[in-house]
């Protein structure tokens, strides 16, 4: 099984001030599953009146290929550096 | 039963070799296809072993604004493209339609209703022989390969 991402460390600089973050990716199924607990019977509603329209299959199917996106997201690295900007994306 | 084993011992019994001579053909045999598979499993595995796919470009040397130009190294893991490619499956028919007629008018001819996933698995498969390598004429280099 893949092991999600702990931390996504986000660097941007401008020309005169810049900032960066780390992002304790850790906490986002946690926090997202007590979202989930929170909203269940908005999401309950929102199946009942979608059920005959189609649309659970492809709702639950994006829910699993978000989940597996974000498992997959560890070692991913984005590093541009110009003149006056400097972005970097890194999860780890 | 292999074509070349059947022959070996028709051979034999046709007294055309001996019982040492079948032995050592059939020995050959075996030991050449053992070689053959492991070499395939070396690959095999040397594709499942690229993990990343990279993007780097660097300005050249010689470049008039060689550290004003924009440095780009980007590093997205395989199981990353292998997982957005599944969302491929999710888009409605009118959208798949659009992209269709897109790639038409560019030249290419492209359903990608015919996508399977286990296409997607060849292809990112084969996306692990992929090196592009671009110089340009101030020394700027792109390079895309996997890792």
């Amino acid at each position: 099984m893949k092991r999600p991402p702990m931390l996504m460390h986000v660097k941007i600089r401008g020309k005169r001030r810049g900032f960066g973050l780390w992002l304790p990716l850790f906490l986002v199924l946690p926090l997202a599953l007590a979202l989930f607990i929170i909203l269940s019977p908005l999401i309950l509603i929102a199946i009942l009146v979608f059920w005959p329209k189609g649309w659970r299959k492809r709702a639950l199917h994006i829910f699993g290929a978000a989940f597996e996106v974000f498992n997959s997201m560890r070692g991913i690295k984005v590093d541009v550096r110009g003149e006056h900007r400097c972005i970097y994306i890194s999860a780890i | 039963m292999d074509e070349n084993k059947k022959k070996v011992l028709e051979m034999l019994a046709q007294n055309k070799i001996s019982i040492d001579e079948a032995y050592r053909l059939l020995g050959a045999l075996e030991s050449g296809r053992s070689t053959s598979e492991s070499t395939a499993k070396a690959g095999t595995a040397a594709k499942m072993k690229s993990k990343y796919l990279r993007v780097c470009i660097m300005p050249g040397s010689g470049h008039e604004h060689g550290d004003k130009c924009d440095r780009v190294n980007i590093r997205v893991p395989m199981t990353l493209i292998r997982a957005g490619m599944k969302f491929t499956s999710l888009l409605p028919p009118e959208a798949r339609d659009k992209v269709n007629g897109a790639l038409h008018e560019k030249g290419i001819d492209f359903d990608m209703r015919n996508l399977k996933p286990e296409e997607m698995d060849e292809l990112l498969e084969a996306l692990s022989d992929v090196e592009v390598d671009v110089a340009g004429s101030d020394g700027e280099t792109i390079k895309v390969f996997v890792e």
